[in-house]
């Protein structure tokens, strides 16, 4: 896929459509139908969070549920059993370690190469796009399978780790990363800075470390945020894997808790949601556009 | 300058060579053996696993994801355009359009256990809207509306579905110049005309392209999928069944069979998706 496409941080506020005047004044019963769909989606949207939430904090079964009862029964009493359990609390703090290490090698592996290949090889970029995209093609589910037929057989040790899902999780995190990099790149001219900087007799190092990286620090939080997004939300290589992270730790705790399950799930979802939204809208605000997809 | 020039050559192979010497040896490797070992069931060439892993349960299997994957993406497509086209005409609430952005974001990456775990409180046996639909006298599951019933499961996937197609038609739709509507107008074209002739083309590659992603992302989704279903016949929860050993013996070739399939069809949409992609360019450039 072509960067060129989709522009993951561009200068400037992003382009909005017109709106267009004429279709504006003979659109008054299409309006309303605008409307009504909007709505829709917000309530399909509402519905899930709000039963999820109902579940998690109000003591009472579906069952006995009428309307005088809706104020009784709420409670975090819950949640607080789900965040004080041992089990979680090591899952956590596994997950968050994956995230960190995640992140570190991720950048360690691609940020000097999105560097050096803007700066002195831009041929080799529609290369290195589609092999990033690669982890689109096999994705955990596939991986793997071919994972647990190598390294189980040959290096038993490096599974049984449980950050033995760091490599996997920098590399399914790499599409995200490079696009939000490789854009950064070209929105603050990398090039242009590079010959500049060399040509004023800066050594390699300085122009990548204090010329380049600082001006492209906005996409390096951005690409950080999505690979802990993804970190945090993985289940299928780490539960086919038998490791103990957050989201398979959450399945087995909700086995036995059902309500202090879905208050967890329901905390975490906001949180991560809370940390992406809050990163994505202060990128926003500083007028750069982050494109989230992975493409 | 020439030994400068060297030294930044090496640089090259310098970054080069972790990257590739990672990918090679956590996704090519073992991605390479499963493939081999898929071509070569008990050690001799041969078609004969790779055609097991598409007869009987496991048919079954490949029919129902491509047929939710494909149910999803088409949905969730026309439902994501829908709600682009919608927004970029809309200036008014000024929240709407950084927290549908923001929401959008957030939404498409949440696939997984706590989606599921929502929806098993919504249309569950337990769920509230199951308990509302009965009050007034409607069985959902009788309408395959329950998290372990086909459309069950499209509305769940929707839900990450379509915030994903709103992300990628939004660059395409706001490619859509407002010059050309009234060039249409002048030139005497109507709204229907003017959406048959300018606006579907242009927009009909990046939505192809969108859809076949969707489609991919739904196929290879496993965390939702096993939460509200864990013996649902899916692809992805029958690798998990044969990975962990729940079959009889000799049988490891199958998993690899399954999975020599999942690629390929994900390696075909990815490319078909990739071409269109490149006839989107034309209209969005700058």
């Amino acid at each position: 896929m072509s960067t060129e496409t989709i522009v993951v941080l561009a200068p400037g506020p992003v382009p909005v459509g017109e709106p267009d005047q004429a279709s504006r004044r003979s659109l008054k019963p299409a309006g309303a139908l605008k409307a009504a769909f909007l709505i829709a989606i917000a309530l399909y949207v509402a519905i899930p969070m709000v039963a999820m939430a109902r579940f998690a904090f109000q003591n009472v079964p579906v069952a006995l549920l009428s309307p005088d009862k809706i104020l009784t029964g709420w409670s975090l009493a819950g949640l607080w059993t789900a965040i004080s359990d041992p089990g979680i609390i090591a899952a956590t703090r596994t997950s968050l370690l994956l995230v960190v290490l995640a992140i570190v090698l991720n950048l360690a592996l691609l940020l000097p190469l999105a560097i050096v290949t803007e700066v002195r090889s831009p041929h080799l970029r529609p290369i290195l796009s589609a092999i990033t995209l690669l982890p689109w093609v096999i994705p955990p589910i596939a991986l793997v399978v071919g994972v647990a037929a190598t390294f189980r057989a040959t290096v038993p040790w490096f599974l049984a780790s449980d950050y033995s899902l760091v490599p996997f999780y920098a590399l399914w995190a790499m599409p995200f990363t490079y696009r939000a990099l490789d854009a950064g790149l070209r929105a603050i001219n990398a090039r242009t800075l590079y010959e500049a900087a060399r040509s004023m007799g800066a050594s390699l190092g300085t122009v990548i470390f204090r010329v380049i990286v600082p001006n492209i620090g906005a996409a390096i939080v951005a690409a950080a945020a999505l690979t802990a997004a993804m970190v945090l939300g993985e289940f299928a290589f780490a539960s086919l894997l038998l490791k103990r992270t957050l989201p398979t730790e959450m399945v087995n705790y909700q086995r036995s808790d059902p309500r202090g399950g879905l208050a967890l799930a329901l905390l975490v979802m906001l949180l991560t949601a809370l940390a992406l939204g809050l990163v994505v809208r202060s990128l926003r605000r500083r007028g750069l556009d982050v494109q989230t997809t992975g493409l | 300058m020439r030994t400068m020039f060297r030294r930044e050559r090496r640089l090259g192979i310098l970054v080069l060579a972790p990257f590739a010497a990672f990918v090679a040896l956590f996704l090519v490797y073992p991605t390479i053996i499963v493939l081999f070992k898929a071509v070569t069931p008990g050690g001799t060439l041969g078609v004969d696993a790779l055609q097991r892993a598409v007869t009987g349960t496991y048919r079954t299997g490949f029919v129902n994801s491509i047929a939710l994957s494909g149910t999803s993406a088409v949905i969730g497509g026309v439902i994501g355009i829908l709600l682009a086209l919608t927004v970029r005409s809309l200036q008014r609430p000024r929240w709407l359009r950084p927290t549908l952005d923001s929401w959008s974001a957030v939404a498409s990456q949440l696939g997984g256990v706590p989606l599921a775990f929502a929806f098993i409180a919504t249309i569950g046996a337990q769920g509230v809207l199951t308990r509302l639909l009965k009050g007034i006298g409607i069985n959902a599951s009788d309408y395959g509306i329950s998290p372990t019933g086909f459309w069950g499961l499209v509305v769940v996937y929707l839900y990450f579905q379509i915030p994903l197609m709103f992300l990628v038609m939004l660059p395409a739709v706001n490619g859509l110049r407002s010059t050309w509507r009234e060039a249409a107008a002048i030139l005497g074209a109507s709204g229907l005309r003017y959406w048959r002739s300018v606006g579907v083309p242009i927009l009909a590659p990046s939505a192809l392209g969108g859809a076949l992603l969707l489609f991919v992302n739904a196929f290879t989704a496993y965390a939702t999928a096993y939460v509200l279903n864990p013996s649902g016949a899916l692809v992805p929860l029958q690798i998990r069944f044969v990975l962990q050993g729940n079959v009889i013996s000799g049988e490891e070739d199958l998993g690899n069979a399954i999975v020599a399939w999942v690629i390929a069809l994900l390696l075909l949409s990815l490319v078909a998706m990739t071409l269109l992609q490149r006839r989107t360019l034309t209209w969005t450039r700058p």
